[in-house]
């Protein structure tokens, strides 16, 4: 019996193991696609300073059709709460000072996600689509991937296609997108607006088995978005160029209405026998968009078995960016000076350095129906500063921040 | 284009040819690309929330309102 489920499993590696990431995790998740797949997933996300927090709830379940075909679903819920940057402004002696929104958002995101693979001999065909809904911003979606395998099954060519359409509804005071605004019925009057946002993604990718040890991934994507692209809830403060303490004005953020990205991904994987089945996994990717913000990632996790189901891994990652054309902490002159303008933390230069540990458990001895069961926990934590900055430009620690990640999962085969 | 086209010549001409009998290491579970699907996707949220970049790892999704 267990023979035979080590040869399913290696008839099933290329396609499984070399499948696609994004949408195809949860193909990826089926790789065992004879068994039922339940997952549950809690998450802990709390920001320094008394910031955001969110919990994460996710369920997943994925399930076997026919001999060919998965169908994977999932659902993640994210309670919210806590303060978030709103502007930037400059304190009497000149210094840019970071001003939060107050301790006052509370939202909930629900979203709802499935995807059905076929698994031919020597491709794969997934079709996906999905819903995310806040109470100011639903996002759908929906995806296709495509998978070939070539060359003795030892590489694999993979296409994928995303698009998202968007919807903003920012509150009154916020309402300028350029849409239109939403009007009470009864009354008239603005309650906001309506803006709208589309997002397409393009992936190529190859992957290949390097030797009887090694996997390596090469990807690229394409990433264009248009429509409204601003933050609505950030302000930017316009200060006199010629008494530059004297506040001249104050906008809301403004960015281009569209956005050209591409990235290139390296993943590999080594696997090290002498070291009781470790496997090293090592992703670096690097982006660039015409904003002007260049970035590169580097990830490194270890994944150690050490006897009796369990697994240690820890991982390490860097992160950094440069800032958009239209970023500055705060602006001289007027609004009417600059077609774009954002102090966005999240579009200024900076970096980040992030640290995690995680441990798992599988169990295989259980009772019908449940053929495994396997328990994860781990932490991460994240600090993101403009010192960390590649080729630094340091603007200043005003909007530097942490926060750690905690979660926890069980997975269930039937 | 070219680079992968590139990429796959080399590979295909230098790669050590695996058979199927002798792809066990590559068949485990820590040896997947994204070995825990659920995590990958809570990290990728999160990081897409806080930072510009986006992509390289595909996949679909819709945006957010993330503060």
């Amino acid at each position: 019996m267990k023979k035979n489920k080590t040869s399913q499993a290696l008839a099933k590696l290329n396609l499984a193991a070399l499948a696609l990431t994004g949408v195809m995790q949860e193909a990826q998740a089926g790789r065992v696609e004879e068994s039922y797949n339940f997952d549950f997933q809690y998450g802990n996300y709390v920001e320094s300073s008394n910031r955001m927090k969110v919990d994460i709830f996710e369920t997943a379940v994925s399930a076997p059709i026919g001999k060919s075909m998965t169908f994977a679903a999932s659902a993640v819920r994210d309670v919210i709460s806590g303060a978030s940057p709103k502007y930037n402004r400059k304190d009497a002696k000149g210094n840019i000072v970071q001003t939060l929104s107050g301790a006052s958002i509370f939202e909930q995101r629900d979203g709802v996600n499935s995807n059905l693979t076929y698994f031919f001999d020597n491709a794969l065909l997934n079709f996906g689509g999905g819903f995310s809904q806040e109470q100011d911003y639903t996002s759908r979606f929906a995806n296709t991937n495509l998978s070939f395998d070539f060359n003795k099954k030892l590489t694999t060519l993979n296409l994928g296609a995303n698009v998202a359409f968007d919807v903003v509804e920012p509150s009154k005071a916020n309402a300028d997108c350029s849409k239109g605004v939403v009007t009470n019925e009864e009354t008239g009057e603005i309650r906001g607006a309506n803006c709208h946002k589309t997002s397409q993604q393009y992936l190529i990718g190859v992957s290949q088995i390097l030797d009887k040890d090694s996997l390596l991934q090469l990807n690229m994507t394409v990433n264009y978005s248009e429509g409204y692209l601003s933050d609505p809830y950030k302000q930017v403060y316009f200060y006199n160029a010629d008494n530059p303490l004297r506040l001249s004005d104050i906008q809301n953020d403004k960015r281009p209405r569209d956005k050209m990205q591409f990235a290139w991904l390296a993943q590999y994987v080594r696997h090290f026998e002498g070291l009781n089945n470790a496997a090293l996994h090592a992703d670096y990717r690097f982006s660039t968009d015409d904003w002007g913000i260049n970035s590169h990632t580097t990830e490194l996790s270890w994944h150690q078995p050490i006897g009796a189901g369990f697994q240690l891994i820890p991982r390490f990652r860097y992160y950094s960016q440069d800032s958009a054309d239209f970023y500055a902490p705060v602006f001289y002159g007027t609004h009417k000076d600059y077609s774009a303008y954002s102090g966005d933390y999240r579009l200024a230069g900076f970096g980040a350095l992030s640290g995690g540990f995680k441990i798992a458990k599988t169990f295989t001895e259980l009772n019908k129906p449940i053929e495994q069961m396997k328990l994860q926990a781990g932490v991460e934590y994240y600090d993101h500063s403009a010192a960390y900055q590649l080729g630094n430009t340091n603007v200043g620690s005003f909007a530097d921040f942490s926060y750690y990640l905690i979660n926890a999962s069980v997975n269930l085969k039937f | 284009m070219k680079l992968i086209t590139l990429f796959l010549l080399i590979t295909l001409t230098a790669c050590t040819e695996v058979l199927p009998r002798q792809r066990g290491n590559l068949a485990l579970p820590q040896m997947a690309l994204t070995p825990d699907p659920l995590e990958f996707g809570l990290r990728q949220h999160t990081a897409f929330s806080k930072e510009a970049a986006n992509g390289g790892y595909g996949g679909g999704g819709g945006g957010c309102g993330c503060n």
